[in-house]
């Protein structure tokens, strides 16, 4: 018989509040980071909500199917998993309460657990259905007109003029977004660089979303983190950096411009490959076959091809592999220098900048295969010597490689991680943004939600952070209620109640938010009802969020509450570690979903 | 088998500063780290559990590595400080106590995480603003004119590490070497981008210090002395250099992965020996006169050479293979078969034999200007030696920072406390703008600057372990020491000079206790006239970076609120 492990209402709530007293350290502008230790020892530091999730490695099936829950909204949204435990926590807390409030009015069931759990899901079917039936048009009505929309323009102007204009959205979009991730300190710092990146990444002829799918694509071999300095010097340079040091001295003469050439395999030939058999002794005609002989073609032939590189002016060699003693010391005899196993993120950017093909045949060169550089020296980064190059200004962008700095290695790799998620989350504010003109985007809002609810999603609006959506929505609710009430009176007795319940909910965000004073939660709460829809100018310091992400992020929420108290127990299973169940798989939660279903 | 194994959950902690034991840890840490800071800092000995060697250090790049803790919030500091070391090499004991105290005195006084953090990231602001500004008042220019100023920053470096255990005389030889070392490496004239040198350190056991010394050009092993006595004929200057990167050895690499039949009869070893021998004969013919290579040469093969009044090195490793083709401008060969072009072949003007206690070496003469030298360094143990190795390099090191960023900061604790006095008067300025735009009170902010300056203090203060006392004038708000036996009354004739050396007692000063509350005043810059000059000087680079670092690191610290292990 297995073990069953009855679930209510108190185990889920109490699962979800362990999750939410850990998110809470690092949620809002009082959190802070976390420190995770990988089972290697080596040292992380997250303030993302999914790495802490993940990191924590949990046990209790309720709380995996939470997690999972999580990670597959901020998958889509690349944001809001703390805020997703958060607002969890909080409406399983209303329910519960409301739950136990409303259980003597059945008496159908056996016992009184029983009772508040039925109320409990019906109270979240209710929640949801609301939400997906209602929301879009109250936030619509009562959150979008206190927003703005951004655009290209608004990028595009950002980076060419200096900060502090007021119009730079998505210089603000990405400073809350930093905040969020990496903390007050060194959010606009960070924001400014990653605009100027982008900037000097901008194709002229192409759109801005080509430029964002480029240094994302590019990423790996566009940032050089270097330990041991303050995060303040960290910097744009101009060019490009191959992570390698010279295999041979390096120029010493600046002459320009510098041709480069890429090999991807080996410039010595091999004298036998495998399978192959070299017969030493007396050949056929009496002549003599010795190894000295094989050896001596092998360098003869090497040094065809330097001299070929030679005739064609080549002078430095990148390349994929590692190259014999006997290639360094021909090419530096050739004043050639040497750049071995360059990865090959490096070499695709490389052939991308300077349209060179990288070449596998070393007799086959030609000079198509030859990159025109303006410069290849040395540069120091930290502890290590790596390779400089520049390509020439005609390629449309300005090539530039992002340098993080970091006292530590968990900072440096903290913030190229928050870096690349920020660039990954960019776009999906574009597909918001310019459904109007491609339809391909507009599947992707479809999949996530019903086609009626495009209104809202459409402007790919965003608003002021600090706690404004939350404010501005539970007025709207509230307001949403006050008149559902007054239409219908008791028909429809379910939705005043459902909706003052989500008005509750969301508070709970903004009272974290200013969970330091309580003064100025009141402040901001005022200040934001009183303030007049035409005057965009409050709160502009606080950055901004997606307006579309938060409405997903509710219905992501109300979601995962019904699924979750559908679940009433949990059958342990055992399964023999050594044999090869294919039970193993769906071990966990999976498997008693199924159970709970009646 | 499948080799599935369950997770174990993580191992948490939450908020790990309010943890006792963790406090107390960092407390720990910061106390052993303060007792070795300075001139007269105290020495550890680490010794592992297996019976390794011991080694005595007060230098924080060998005593952090040795310290392992199984709390990784100790190591998070660890690491951010190595990593400063490793970049800058000085400076490393200041930065982890100014950061273990600032983390100590955040936390004791109450302030909000945020608050704390936001603080400290201004006053660094002030800080850095004021050291890189014109008119500091702690930092002095150095100049290149004289080697005075280059030999007082090198002897703060070496003095600074009392496990070389050196003598007045001898750390003033290790300094002089050291500056001498580094002029070495920069080279004269020659146009465009300036290519430093380098130094290669050869350490010998057993002699006096004093013994020490630096040889333009290279000095290598000769464990070889037998075919050395037919030196004295090589005087044909120049010497012609041949330098070999592959193997002499007779085997043969990059054969690849196919199988070789060997017909009986056939001798391939002498076939490959032949061709050695013949590259031989080649390198005769060229009037080679030093054959060296960095792996090993065939027995047979030194025999002919040898026979031919060649010196043959072999064995040379790949660290000093860089230093001897700048020396000799001769290009590694590493085939066997193509001929060796004639710009491959190096030159040396001259070599002659120079013996260190038990070592013979070959000192090789660059043929003309050359920016490699050599530094012998002796000592009279083991583990002197090493230490002593490390802080030469350290110094070569600081040196070369010079380069960039020409200054100097005073050294004995003087700029500590003028910058505390500095951002004490600054902060006290400009309180309400600051806390308005910081969002805080202003009660916070002066707890905040409270904390950030005792904690410079404190560093200056880290500087006396004799039970003496710290002092500060309120002038120019440089640091003094009162010996522990001193009665008051005579206060300025025992005082003598303030840590830097650049300021003498005299009876119209005014002091405070380093640890009492004096009223906020405007620090004075140095008078431009005087003709004292500091005794003692730091790395302007090294500590701008490390204060950096340490406050970067702290706020770091201050802002982890939760501890996640994987313990699987």
């Amino acid at each position: 018989m297995l073990p069953v492990e009855h679930l209510h209402l108190e185990h889920v709530l109490q699962t979800v509040s362990v999750l939410e007293s850990v998110i809470l350290r690092s949620f809002g502008p009082e959190g802070g980071q976390v420190l995770f230790i990988r089972d290697t020892g080596q040292a992380m530091l997250s303030r993302s909500g999914t790495h802490i999730l993940t990191a924590l490695r949990l046990d209790h099936p309720l709380a995996r199917m939470v997690v999972e829950c999580v990670l597959k909204h901020s998958s889509v949204t690349g944001d809001g998993s703390k805020t997703f435990i958060l607002l969890l926590a909080s409406l399983l807390r209303m329910i519960h309460t409301a739950a136990c409030k409303g259980t003597n009015v059945s008496h159908a069931y056996n016992s009184r657990k029983a009772a508040e759990a039925a109320t409990a899901r019906h109270l979240a079917d209710k929640l949801l259905a609301f939400a997906l039936e209602e929301l879009a048009d109250v936030i619509a009505m009562g959150v979008v007109p206190y927003g703005y929309c951004i655009s290209w323009e608004d990028f595009t102007a950002k980076t060419q003029s200096p900060a502090h204009t007021n119009n730079n959205c998505v210089q603000k979009l990405l400073a809350s977004f930093f905040l969020s991730r990496l903390g007050r300190t060194h959010c606009d710092f960070i924001s400014n660089l990653t605009c100027e990146l982008l900037s000097h990444w901008k194709f002229k002829n192409n759109q801005p979303p080509f430029t964002l799918q480029f240094v994302n694509d590019n990423l790996p071999a566009l940032h050089t983190p270097v330990s041991g300095f303050p995060i303040s010097c960290s910097r744009l340079i101009e060019g490009q950096v191959i992570h390698r040091d010279f295999a041979t001295p390096c120029p010493q003469t600046d002459h320009h411009p510098v041709k480069a050439v890429v090999f991807t395999r080996y410039l010595q030939p091999k004298l036998l490959s495998a399978g192959e058999v070299l017969e030493l002794g007396y050949g056929e005609q009496g002549k003599e076959r010795s190894i000295v002989q094989f050896s001596a073609w092998a360098e003869r032939s090497l040094e065809c091809v330097i001299a070929n590189l030679q005739s064609l002016g080549v002078s430095v060699i990148l390349s994929a592999v590692k190259q014999s003693a006997a290639v360094l010391a021909l090419a530096a005899q050739a004043d050639m220098c040497i750049v071995e196993c360059v990865s090959e993120d490096e070499l695709s950017l490389f052939a991308q900048l300077s349209g060179a093909r990288p070449a596998s045949d070393c007799w086959m060169i030609e000079s198509d295969h030859v990159a025109t550089l303006t410069f290849c020296r040395p540069i120091l980064l930290g502890a290590h010597r790596y390779v400089f190059l520049s390509h020439p200004y005609s390629v449309q962008v300005k090539p530039c490689s992002l340098v993080i700095c970091g006292p530590g290695e968990g900072q440096t790799d903290q913030y190229a991680c928050a870096f690349r998620d920020a660039i990954h989350m960019l776009p999906s504010k574009r597909t918001l943004q310019s459904n109007k003109n491609t339809s391909l985007e507009m599947e992707n809002q479809i999949a996530s939600a019903p086609p009626f609810q495009k209104c809202v999603l459409e402007p790919g609006c965003v608003i002021p952070a600090g706690g404004t959506f939350e404010f501005l929505l539970n007025h709207a609710l509230l307001q949403h209620h006050g008149r559902s009430c007054s239409v219908s009176d008791d028909t429809n007795m379910g939705i005043p109640a459902v909706s003052q319940l989500l008005a509750n909910v969301l508070l709970s965000l903004p009272r974290q938010i200013y969970s330091h004073s309580p003064r100025c939660f009141l402040q901001t709460q005022t200040r934001l009802l009183k303030a007049d829809v035409s005057s965009k100018v409050f709160m502009l310091d606080l950055g901004l969020e997606s307006v579309s992400c938060k409405y997903q992020l509710l219905l992501a929420v109300l979601q995962c509450v019904s699924s979750l108290l559908q679940v009433d127990a949990v059958l342990r299973t055992q399964t023999a570690l050594r044999t090869q169940s294919h039970r193993l798989p769906n071990i966990s939660w999976e498997g008693t979903e199924d159970e709970a279903e009646e | 088998m499948s080799r599935l194994v369950k997770k174990s959950p993580s191992l948490c902690t939450d908020l790990p500063l309010d943890n006792t034991d963790i406090r107390n840890k960092l407390h720990l840490l910061w106390q052993l780290l303060r007792s070795c800071f300075g001139p007269t800092g105290r020495l550890k000995q680490v010794h592992n559990n297996i019976g390794g060697h011991v080694v005595t250090t007060s230098t924080s790049s060998v005593l952090l590595p040795a310290i392992s803790s199984s709390q990784p919030f100790i190591n998070l500091i660890k690491t951010s400080i190595l990593n400063h070391v490793s970049r800058f090499s000085d400076c490393g004991l200041f930065a982890a106590i100014l950061c273990l105290s600032l983390i100590e005195r955040a936390k004791r006084s109450g302030l909000r995480g945020s608050v704390a953090i936001s603080v400290n990231k201004h006053l660094l602001g002030l800080c850095t603003g004021y050291l890189q500004g014109e008119d500091c008042g702690c930092k002095v220019k150095l100049d290149f004119c004289s080697s005075l100023s280059l030999i007082k920053l090198s002897r703060s470096i070496i003095s600074s590490k009392p496990a070389c255990v050196l003598t007045e005389a001898e750390a003033v030889h290790i300094s002089k070497l050291a500056v001498q070392a580094f002029l070495l490496t920069v080279p004269c004239n020659s146009p465009g981008i300036v290519r430093l040198g380098k130094i290669v350190t050869v350490s010998v056991e057993g002699h006096s210090v004093l013994n020490s010394a630096v040889f333009p050009g290279l000095l290598v092993d000769m464990p070889d002395v037998f075919g050395l006595n037919k030196v004295e004929n090589l005087h044909s200057n120049p010497l012609r250099v041949v330098l070999f990167s592959a193997s002499l050895a007779g085997d043969l690499s990059e054969l690849g992965d196919g199988i070789i039949e060997v017909h009986p009869g056939v001798d391939t070893d002498a076939q490959i020996l032949d061709q050695l021998l013949e590259l031989g004969k080649r390198v005769v013919a060229e009037e080679v006169k030093l054959f060296v290579c960095q792996k090993v040469i065939h027995p047979v093969l030194q025999q002919y050479l040898r026979r031919h009044g060649i010196i043959v090195i072999e064995r040379l490793g790949i660290n000093v293979m860089e230093p001897l083709t700048q020396l000799t401008g001769a290009q590694p060969v590493a085939t066997l078969h193509t001929t060796i072009p004639a710009k491959a072949y190096g030159k040396v003007r001259d070599v002659d034999i120079r013996q260190f206690g038990s070592k013979t070496m070959l000192h090789l003469h660059p043929p003309g200007e050359s920016a490699i030298c050599t530094m012998i360094l002796c000592h009279r143990n083991e583990t002197m030696l090493s230490e002593l190795k490390v802080v030469c390099q350290k110094t070569e090191h600081v040196l070369r920072l010079t380069l960039r960023e020409p200054s100097a900061l005073l050294g004995g604790g003087c700029t500590e406390t003028h910058l505390a006095a500095y951002v004490r008067h600054k902060s006290m300025n400009e309180v309400t703008e600051t806390a308005s735009a910081l969002g805080c009170t202003q009660t916070e902010y002066f707890l905040g600057v409270e904390g950030f300056c005792r904690s410079l203090e404190s560093v200056a203060a880290a500087l006396e372990h004799d039970g003496g006392n710290c002092l500060i004038d309120l002038t120019h708000a440089h640091h003094w020491t009162l010996p522990a036996d001193v009665i008051t009354e005579h206060m300025e004739d025992s005082l003598g000079l303030c840590g830097c050396g650049v300021m003498q007692s005299s009876p119209n000063k005014k002091w405070t206790y380093l640890s009492t509350k004096y009223p906020q005043f405007s620090p004075a810059p140095l008078s431009r006239d005087t003709t004292v000059q500091p005794r003692v000087l730091d790395s302007f680079t090294a500590k701008l970076n490390a204060l950096q670092v340490a406050v970067e690191t702290a706020n770091l610290a201050l802002d982890v609120r939760y501890v996640i292990q994987d313990t699987n």
